[in-house]
């Protein structure tokens, strides 16, 4: 196997393959990059078994200065390999498979000789052996991701809390996350016919490894769902992620539907007194912050303290106030999350009483978007 | 003897958490009730918190589990735990104790020391001072105590036990010697189920034979444990009143007399020590922040490791036991052999709140 490449090229394509590999792995042949040399291009690889993570270079497009010598495959030691491409000297580089595996890398005056291992003991990747191919706008998609990821659990007790549930219908995409003090649901629309049925777990952190692949890069991200495994395609790059395993709990009885009290307020105004409250409250060991709707007075006022520090006291602006006086105590940091993934939006809380969850919509869009949090009791 | 001059109280709660479910409800009153899950909802889960009266008479008593208690009194009637109620309760009989004095020790909900030498009452005699206690606790809670009544915390403590429900025994220094002399060895605190039979083997059945054994003997035998025991039997126990003592953690652990070779027995072992922690935070309403694991190896070497999170750990024995294997992994090959394991939550805080938590996984039809 020999080939020579445009350092650049590789080093992009070498870094999204890397978000795959880990050098904590109970599988060591996985702490590798496996490289293929074909006549079409150099395919790269990276696993940690739950993730894993392909794509290709190809030899037809002159940009990537790509010319394959002899096919062949090899895997580096991924960590280390990578560190010196990025240090080679020159524009392009040359890789050149030896005796037993040895690697030698070039690049003008330097060489370096590298021991690699047999890619024939590399496990295969997955086969998603179906056809549904869901295509998905990039950017909502990416914000779907992070709308919900901030809900899953990072408690391994209850393994499919620690995912995000994907129900899709015909022309419904509904993404749900819950570590049961919080819950957050994002639904989007698709275009009639473009899925079947479909109900899957995926792990969040392999959705927040996706969300950083698909950046602004692209426009289009392409969704395949088998029994246990999701094939997502992005451009010339494959990523697959292994699913939870379970049966994801019906979480559409817990959103309430009526309220007593509903508030309105701009999303990073209420974001900036929260904030403030919390200086506090994190000083405190049970990190509450309290908040007093008053209807009749148009008034919303958080409250937080620290025995050791001090306390805060604030008359929030919002937009409206109606339904019955109420005070709530609450963990600042659902919040928190929760204001982030409204951006810039108004929106709309709905509390039905100060032991029960109360509810947070962008008021543009009440019907797609919603974020659930749980009071605190307070004893 | 300093000693003699301190009026140490112990008010025990009779069955507190039945006591307070039958005044709650009337119909248990004259049944057997066992503060637990019921088994036959639960899949047979579940330990025994506390029974009343009735269900003790059929061998029913805490700690047991559910399932067993059912086996043996059939009739029983199980009542879920609310600890927030008992807590409230408990706080309602701390109230009228800081009307007695500020140097209270809280060993549970429903078990208190009290150091009355000086008392807000101005009562020279004791008695009175637990007369108080009691009837006030009567009137404001329905609720009955037992009390004893000492010159030291172990002897208060045998003395609360010796006649319940609504005792009230005093032990003067005058009277200790007897007292202790005839006391059952079993009823010694810290003499349980292993310890008996080895007293058993050196002849000790009563606190007469204890009082023959030399210190040497007892320490031979017993470590620690025996040098304290050599004192408690003399009516030795000058342990103050820690009114200022706050738990700042819960830690179970076991030595093995044969070491723990494999996964297996080392995670059955995690899954226990998990259990009896997660029990204790319950009984003392705290939570704490970071989970701590102690190891020994067969050589004596010992290894602790801890995980904390950000938030409260949820007092979960599965969660307890999933931090604890986390740590497990971190430590060095177990086939060494391990002689100890340890579990301790530390960071503890009062459960003063509680995040309330989404009813994901109960049973339909139930609801928040």
């Amino acid at each position: 196997m020999k080939f020579s490449i445009r350092r650049s090229v590789f080093i992009k394509e070498l870094n999204n393959v890397q978000r795959a590999i880990s050098s904590k792995t109970t599988i060591p042949i996985l702490t590798g990059l496996k490289l293929v040399a074909s006549d079409e291009g150099l395919t790269l690889t990276g696993s940690n078994a739950d993730i894993s993570i392909e794509t290709v270079i190809s030899a037809s497009d002159e940009d990537n200065g790509l010319a394959i010598a002899s096919t062949g495959a090899i895997v580096l030691p991924a960590r280390f390999f990578s560190e010196i491409i990025k240090r080679l000297p020159e524009d392009t580089f040359e890789l050149n498979v030896t005796e037993g595996f040895q690697t030698e890398i070039t690049s003008g005056s330097a060489a370096f000789n590298v021991n690699g291992l047999d890619a024939n003991n590399y496990p295969h990747l997955p086969e998603i052996d179906t056809t549904d191919a869901i295509k998905l706008d990039g950017a909502v998609f990416k914000e779907l991701i992070s709308q919900t990821v901030i809900a899953v659990s990072n408690q391994e007790s209850r393994p499919i809390l620690t995912g995000v549930h994907f129900e899709l219908d015909a022309d419904q995409f509904l993404a749900v996350a819950t570590d049961s003090h919080r819950l957050s649901q994002r639904k989007v629309n698709l275009p009639t016919g473009s899925s079947t049925k479909h109900n899957v777990i995926i792990p969040g952190k392999s959705l927040i490894e996706l969300s950083r692949m698909i950046g602004d890069e692209y426009d289009q991200v392409e969704m395949r769902l088998s029994e246990n495994q999701a094939l997502f395609i992005l451009g010339e790059t494959s990523f697959y992620t292994r699913l939870l395993e379970g049966t994801y709990p019906d979480t559409s009885r817990l959103i309430p539907s009526e309220a007593e009290t509903t508030v309105e307020f701009e999303a990073p105004a209420l974001l900036a007194s929260i904030e403030r409250a919390s200086l506090l409250s994190h000083e405190s060991r049970n990190n509450v912050i309290k908040l007093i709707i008053k209807p009749t007075e148009q008034t919303v006022t958080i409250f937080g303290n620290s025995p050791d520090v001090g306390k805060v006291e604030e008359d929030l602006k919002p937009n409206a106030v109606t339904g019955s006086e109420l005070e709530i105590s609450f963990n600042p940091d659902y919040m928190k999350d929760a204001l982030h993934s409204f951006g810039q939006s108004t929106i709309k809380i709905s509390f039905t009483s100060a032991l029960r969850p109360f509810t947070l919509v962008p008021t543009e869009d009440q019907e797609n978007f919603i974020q659930l949090i749980t009071p605190v009791r307070t004893f | 003897m300093d000693e003699s001059q301190r009026n140490i109280i112990h008010v025990d709660m009779d069955a507190f958490y039945a006591s307070i479910e039958m005044r709650d409800h009337p119909e248990y009153r004259h049944q057997p009730l066992v503060i637990a899950r019921d088994p036959r909802t639960s899949g047979g889960r579940g330990v025994v918190a506390t029974a009343n009266y009735l269900a003790r008479a059929a061998g029913i008593h805490s700690a047991m589990s559910a399932q067993e208690a059912l086996e043996r009194c059939k009739e029983a009637v199980f009542k879920q735990p609310d600890f927030t109620k008992y807590r409230a309760v408990s706080q309602q009989i701390h109230d009228i104790f800081h009307e007695v004095t500020d140097k209270i020790e809280s060993v549970a909900l429903d078990e208190a020391y009290l150091d009355i030498t000086e008392n807000k009452l101005d009562l020279d005699n004791p008695i009175e001072v637990g007369l108080f206690l009691q009837q006030k606790i009567w009137q404001e809670t329905r609720l009955t105590s037992s009390i004893g009544i000492s010159y030291n915390k172990f002897l208060a403590k045998e003395a609360s036990d010796y006649r319940k429900p609504v005792g009230m025994t005093i032990i003067k220094e005058e009277d200790a010697h007897d007292f202790l002399m005839k006391l059952p060895i079993e009823k010694y605190r810290g003499v349980g189920k292993k310890t008996v039979p080895k007293m058993h083997e050196l002849k000790v059945f009563t606190g007469a034979d204890l009082y023959q054994l030399s210190e040497n003997q007892l320490m031979h035998d017993f470590g620690k444990f025996g040098y304290m025991l050599y004192r408690r039997v003399r009516g030795i126990d000058d342990r103050p009143v820690e009114y200022l003592r706050e738990r700042k953690s819960i830690g179970k652990e076991r030595t093995y007399g044969q070491s723990l070779a494999d996964e297996t027995s080392v995670a059955n072992q995690i899954n226990f020590l998990s259990d009896l922690v997660s029990d204790t935070v319950q009984k003392q309403q705290k939570h704490g922040r970071t989970l701590v694991l102690k190891i020994r190896y067969q050589d004596f070497t010992t290894l602790t490791k801890r995980y904390t999170s950000k938030d409260f750990l949820p007092n979960d024995p599965k969660v307890f036991a999933q931090y604890a294997n986390q740590l497990l992994e971190e430590m060095p090959d177990i086939e060494r052999g391990v002689r100890l394991l340890g579990i301790t939550i530390t960071g503890l805080a009062p459960l003063d709140f509680d995040n309330i938590s989404l009813p994901l996984f109960e049973i339909k039809g139930k609801d928040l």
